[in-house]
C-alpha cells in the first residue's frame, strides 16, 4: 500500500492522474467483464477523442493563466458551418471553412484578451453566446445532414481496426505536446503564464503568444466539430454545449495550474481518458445518466484535492503504516540512510 | 517592558532553524538584529510574535512566563511586527481609515452601523502621529509602497505597541522616506517602546541601535553594544569569514563610447544626456520620483519615450519594445525580481536562457543539450546555488535567485548593462558576488547603468555618478566629489 501512495505523491502532479486512471479501471475491471475488452477500451478512446482534442487547446490557454469558454460554441459552429459548405463544395473547402471559423473565433478571443484587455473569462463567455446564437440562426436549430462520404470517414472509418478520431487525437497531441515542451512558442507559453511582466522584459511578446494559444484553442475546438459531425452523419447546432467545461475538468485532473506557468498535455489526455473511462463504466454498470454529473463531480474534487494537499497525503502514509518498535527494525535495515517516514 | 527569551529552539522537519537563542530586549532602546537569509531572524520574529512556537526554551514577559497561543494573544501583550511582506496584511480595496482598524476596534465607533465619520477623525489622529498625510477615505491600493508601510506603523501606534519589530522596513523606501521612518522610531523609542530592528543595511543599524545582536545558523554570534562596535565586525560575524572589502570595486573604463544617449524626454523625465564607455560603471542617483528608474524603463522600451536620440555602439537605437533593446545589446536588470524580473515556477536554467532562446534554437525548435551546457557555465560562472539547473527558480534564496536573473542577462552578451536595485533583499555574501558579477561584466568592456536606492552601494560601485531631480540631470559627479553628501546635497537641493 505504501508505495502506490508513495508513488502517487512523489510522481510528477501531470502524471498524478495516471494513479487514478488505474484506480478507476481496476474497479471496473472488478465490477464487470465487460470493461477489460479491446472493443469496450476503443470505445472509451473514441468517446474521449473529442473531448481531448478541446483539452489540448485548453491546456494551452490555462498554462497561459486565461481560460477559454468558447471551445464548445466553437465546436458547434464549425460543424454547421462545414456540413453547409460541403453541401455544394469539395471537402478540403469545408474542412477550411470550419477551421477559418475556429481560428477566427480563436483570433477575436485573443484580441479581445490582449488588446482590450478584457478577462478571458468574459470575452469568451461572450463569444460563446454570440456563437452558440449565431449557430442556431444559421441552422434555424435543425441538424444539418452530411453527405460526403470521405468527410463521414473521419469520424467512422478504422484504419488498421482503430477509429480515426482516435489517431487524430494521439497525433495532435503528439504534435502540440511537442510543441509545448520543445518549441520555443511553448517555452514562451511557460513563460508568459508564470509571469507575464518578466517574460516581456525578456524580449517575449506577450500579445501574440497569447493570441496563438487562443487561436490553436479554436482550431483544435474545430476538428473536434469535424469529428463529432462526421461520426453522427449530421452537424448538430446544439453539438457542444457544455463540452467546455469537460474539456476544462480534463485539463485541471492533468495537474495544469489555473494559475498558469505550469502544466503538461500529457496529463491532459490522462484526465480526458479518465472522464471517458467513468462515462463508459457508469453506462455498463447501468448508473442512472443523472447521476453520473455527480460521480464526475466527486473525481474532479479528488484530483483536485491530491494535487493541492500533496502533503497531507504524505502525512497519511505515515499512518497507514505508523512505526513500531517491532516492524521498525527490518525497514531500518532495509534503508540505514533513511531516517524512517517518506522526506 | 523586558521580554527575555531563554534558550529558544525551533526545528523544521529535520532542519534545525534556531539552535539555542538567549536575548533580552528592554523598552526604550533600540535592538538591532542582524544576519544573513537562513540565518534565523524571521522564525525568531515569529516566535516572538506568536506565530510560531518554540519546540524548547521560554519567553519571560516583565518576569512572567508566557507561551503565547498565536499572533493575537502576542499582541494582547503589546508585541507587534511590521513583517517585510507587510502588504499581505493589507485590505486593498478597503480604506485607509478601514484598515487601521480591527473589526472589533470598529465596533467602538457604532454598535450596528459603523460610524465612518467618527472612524476617520480617530484614524485622522493616528495619521498625524505619525505623519502620514492622506485621506482616511483614500483606498489602499491608491497609496505607494512608502505610504502603505506608514499605515503599518499607524496601525501599531493604534495598538499601544510595547514590543516593535521592524522587518527590513526600508527595503522599498527611499532616502526621504526612510528619514521619516527614522523619526517615529526614534519617537517610539523615546516614549519607552522596545524596538527590534532588521536590516541588512548596516547603516541604519548604525544610526539607530544601542544594541546590536548577529544571528548565524540560528545561534548568537555576536551580541554588544553598537558604540563598541565597527561594520567590518558585524559583517565578519554575520558570514563568519572576513570579506576584505565590503564594494571590492575595480575601474575598468576605456575610451570608446557604448550608449550615447542625447535628449532622452519620457512621462516623468527631459532632456537627459550622457554617455557610457566600455567597462565603464555610471550610477544614477536621486530621490523617490526624481525618474532615475524611468530613464532605464524608457530606454529599454518599457516607458514611452517622446524624443531620444540614441546610439549604442555608434548604431542609431529607437527604444520601442523590450525585443529592440535586447537586439540592440541593451539588458536590463528590473529593481524588483519577484515581480519582474523571474518565472519562480520555471527553472533556472529556463530562466537564464529566456531572453537568449532564439540563439539555441533552429526555427521553432530548442536545441536543449546547447543550451543546457550554456545555462550551466552560467550557473557555474556566476556561483548560483541550485540543487539542479532543473529546479524551480522560485526554490532557490533570494540572493540566487538575483544572480540567476544577471545570469540570465550576461547570457545575452549585452554591450549595456543597466540595473536597478541590483542588490535589493540580499544577504551579505551574495551582495558582494553581485558586485563581483558587476566587475567582472566591466572587465569585459559591457557599459554599465546602475540605479539604486542604497546610496554606499552607488557611490562605491559607480566610476561616475549623475544625479537626477525632477526629471533632470543636475550634477555629475566624479573623483573626489563622488560621495553621498555631494549626491544627497544635489538630490535634495529645492529647485531654485
Amino acid at each position: 500500500m505504501k508505495p502506490i501512495i508513495t508513488g502517487l505523491t512523489s510522481l510528477n502532479r501531470e502524471l498524478r492522474a495516471v494513479w487514478m486512471l488505474l484506480f478507476v479501471g481496476l474497479v471496473l475491471f472488478i465490477a464487470t467483464p465487460l470493461f477489460l475488452t479491446g472493443d469496450n477500451l476503443l470505445n472509451v478512446l473514441l468517446a474521449a477523442s473529442v473531448t481531448a482534442l478541446l483539452a489540448a487547446g485548453q491546456t494551452y490557454v490555462i498554462i497561459l493563466a486565461e481560460i477559454d469558454l468558447s471551445v464548445g460554441a466553437i465546436l458547434g459552429i464549425s460543424g454547421i458551418v462545414t456540413a453547409f459548405t460541403l453541401q455544394d463544395q469539395p471537402l478540403v473547402v469545408g474542412l477550411l471553412a470550419g477551421w477559418g471559423v475556429g481560428a477566427l473565433a480563436g483570433l477575436v478571443n485573443g484580441l479581445l484578451v490582449t488588446k482590450l484587455r478584457m478577462p478571458s473569462f468574459i470575452a469568451t463567455l461572450a463569444m460563446m453566446s454570440v456563437l452558440s446564437g449565431l449557430t442556431l440562426q444559421l441552422s434555424q436549430g435543425n441538424p444539418v445532414s452530411i453527405e460526403d462520404d470521405t468527410f463521414l470517414a473521419i469520424g467512422q472509418a478504422s484504419p488498421l481496426g482503430v477509429p480515426n478520431p482516435v489517431w487524430i487525437m494521439l497525433a495532435a497531441f503528439i504534435v502540440f505536446g511537442l510543441v509545448l515542451a520543445r518549441s520555443r512558442y511553448g517555452r514562451h507559453v511557460y513563460a508568459v503564464g508564470d509571469n507575464e511582466d518578466a517574460a516581456r522584459l525578456a524580449g517575449i511578446e506577450v500579445h501574440r503568444v497569447k493570441i496563438l494559444a487562443f487561436v490553436i484553442s479554436g482550431l483544435l475546438a474545430s476538428t473536434a466539430g469535424f469529428i463529432l459531425a462526421a461520426r453522427l452523419g449530421t452537424a448538430q447546432p446544439t453539438a457542444g454545449t457544455g463540452l467546455e467545461l469537460a474539456a476544462i475538468a480534463a485539463v485541471i485532473i492533468g495537474g495544469t495550474s489555473l494559475a498558469g506557468g505550469r502544466g503538461a498535455l500529457a496529463g491532459t489526455l490522462i484526465g480526458a481518458l479518465l472522464l471517458g473511462v467513468i462515462d463508459n463504466g457508469l453506462n455498463l454498470l447501468d448508473v442512472s445518466p443523472f447521476l453520473q454529473g455527480v460521480v464526475k463531480g466527486l473525481v474532479i474534487l479528488v484530483a483536485i484535492f491530491l494535487d493541492r494537499n500533496s502533503d497531507r497525503v504524505r502525512a497519511l502514509t505515515r499512518l497507514v503504516r505508523p512505526r513500531r518498535p517491532g516492524s521498525g527494525a527490518d525497514a531500518d535495515t532495509a534503508s540505514p540512510t533513511t531516517t524512517g517516514g517518506t522526506p | 517592558m523586558r521580554i527575555e527569551l531563554h534558550d529558544i529552539h525551533k526545528s523544521f522537519g529535520e532542519t534545525e532553524v534556531l539552535r539555542g537563542i538567549d536575548l533580552t530586549v528592554e523598552g526604550g532602546e533600540v535592538l538591532a538584529l542582524v544576519g544573513e537569509n537562513g540565518a534565523g531572524k524571521s522564525t525568531l520574529t515569529r516566535i516572538v510574535s506568536g506565530a510560531y512556537r518554540p519546540d524548547a526554551g521560554s519567553i519571560v514577559v516583565d518576569g512572567q512566563d508566557v507561551a503565547f497561543t498565536g499572533p493575537q494573544d502576542a499582541m494582547s501583550h503589546g508585541i507587534q511586527v511590521i513583517y517585510q511582506e507587510f502588504r499581505q496584511n493589507i485590505f486593498p480595496n478597503l480604506t485607509v481609515a478601514e484598515n487601521l482598524f480591527t473589526l472589533d476596534e470598529q465596533a467602538e465607533f457604532g454598535r450596528v452601523l459603523v460610524s465612518k465619520r467618527r472612524m476617520r477623525a480617530k484614524a485622522r489622529e493616528l495619521l498625524d502621529l505619525i505623519g502620514l498625510d492622506v485621506d482616511p477615505a483614500t483606498p489602499v491600493h491608491r497609496l505607494s509602497v512608502a505610504q502603505m508601510q506608514m499605515l503599518e506603523m499607524a496601525k501599531t501606534a493604534g495598538h499601544d505597541a510595547r514590543l516593535l519589530i521592524l522587518d527590513e522596513p526600508t527595503a522599498a523606501l527611499d532616502e526621504q522616506e526612510s528619514e521619516r521612518l527614522f523619526e517615529q522610531i526614534e519617537r517610539l523609542r523615546a516614549s519607552g517602546v522596545a524596538i527590534v530592528y532588521i536590516s541588512h543595511r548596516l547603516e541604519e543599524v548604525f544610526r539607530l541601535s544601542q544594541r546590536v545582536v548577529v544571528l548565524r545558523n540560528g545561534s548568537v554570534a555576536l551580541e554588544r553594544p553598537t558604540a563598541e562596535l565597527d561594520e567590518r565586525e558585524v559583517v565578519t560575524a554575520m558570514v563568519g569569514r572576513t570579506i576584505e572589502d565590503f564594494y571590492p570595486k575595480e575601474t575598468h573604463t576605456r575610451d570608446d563610447v557604448v550608449l550615447s544617449v542625447r535628449g532622452l524626454a519620457g512621462p516623468d523625465f527631459a532632456d537627459v544626456s550622457f554617455d557610457v564607455r566600455a567597462g565603464e560603471v555610471v550610477g544614477i542617483g536621486g530621490v523617490f520620483g526624481c525618474g532615475k528608474g524611468s530613464v532605464l524603463r524608457a530606454l529599454f522600451g518599457l516607458v514611452p519615450t517622446t524624443a531620444a536620440s540614441v546610439a549604442v555602439d555608434g548604431t542609431t537605437y529607437r527604444p520601442s519594445v523590450p525585443q529592440a533593446a535586447i537586439d540592440a545589446g541593451i539588458g536590463y536588470v528590473p529593481p524588483d525580481r519577484q515581480a519582474e524580473g523571474l518565472c519562480l515556477q520555471q527553472s533556472v536554467s529556463d530562466n537564464i536562457s529566456m531572453a537568449s532562446l532564439s540563439r539555441y534554437s533552429s526555427g521553432p525548435y530548442v536545441h536543449r543539450g546547447r543550451e543546457r551546457a550554456e545555462t550551466s557555465r552560467i550557473i557555474d560562472q556566476l556561483a548560483i546555488r541550485t540543487a539542479s539547473p532543473s529546479a524551480p527558480v522560485g526554490s532557490l534564496s533570494g540572493g540566487n535567485q538575483q544572480k540567476a536573473l544577471f545570469g540570465g542577462w550576461v547570457l545575452t552578451r549585452p554591450k549595456v548593462l543597466m540595473m536597478e536595485e541590483p542588490t535589493r533583499g540580499v544577504d551579505v555574501g551574495a551582495k558582494a558576488e553581485i558586485y563581483r558579477i558587476i566587475n567582472e561584466q566591466a572587465a569585459a568592456g559591457v557599459a554599465v547603468v546602475i540605479v539604486s536606492s542604497d546610496l554606499p552601494e552607488l557611490v562605491a560601485m559607480s566610476d561616475r555618478l549623475l544625479v537626477m531631480r525632477q526629471g533632470h540631470v543636475v550634477a555629475e559627479l566624479t573623483d573626489d566629489d563622488l560621495t553621498e553628501q555631494k549626491l544627497l546635497e544635489h538630490a535634495l537641493e529645492s529647485a531654485a
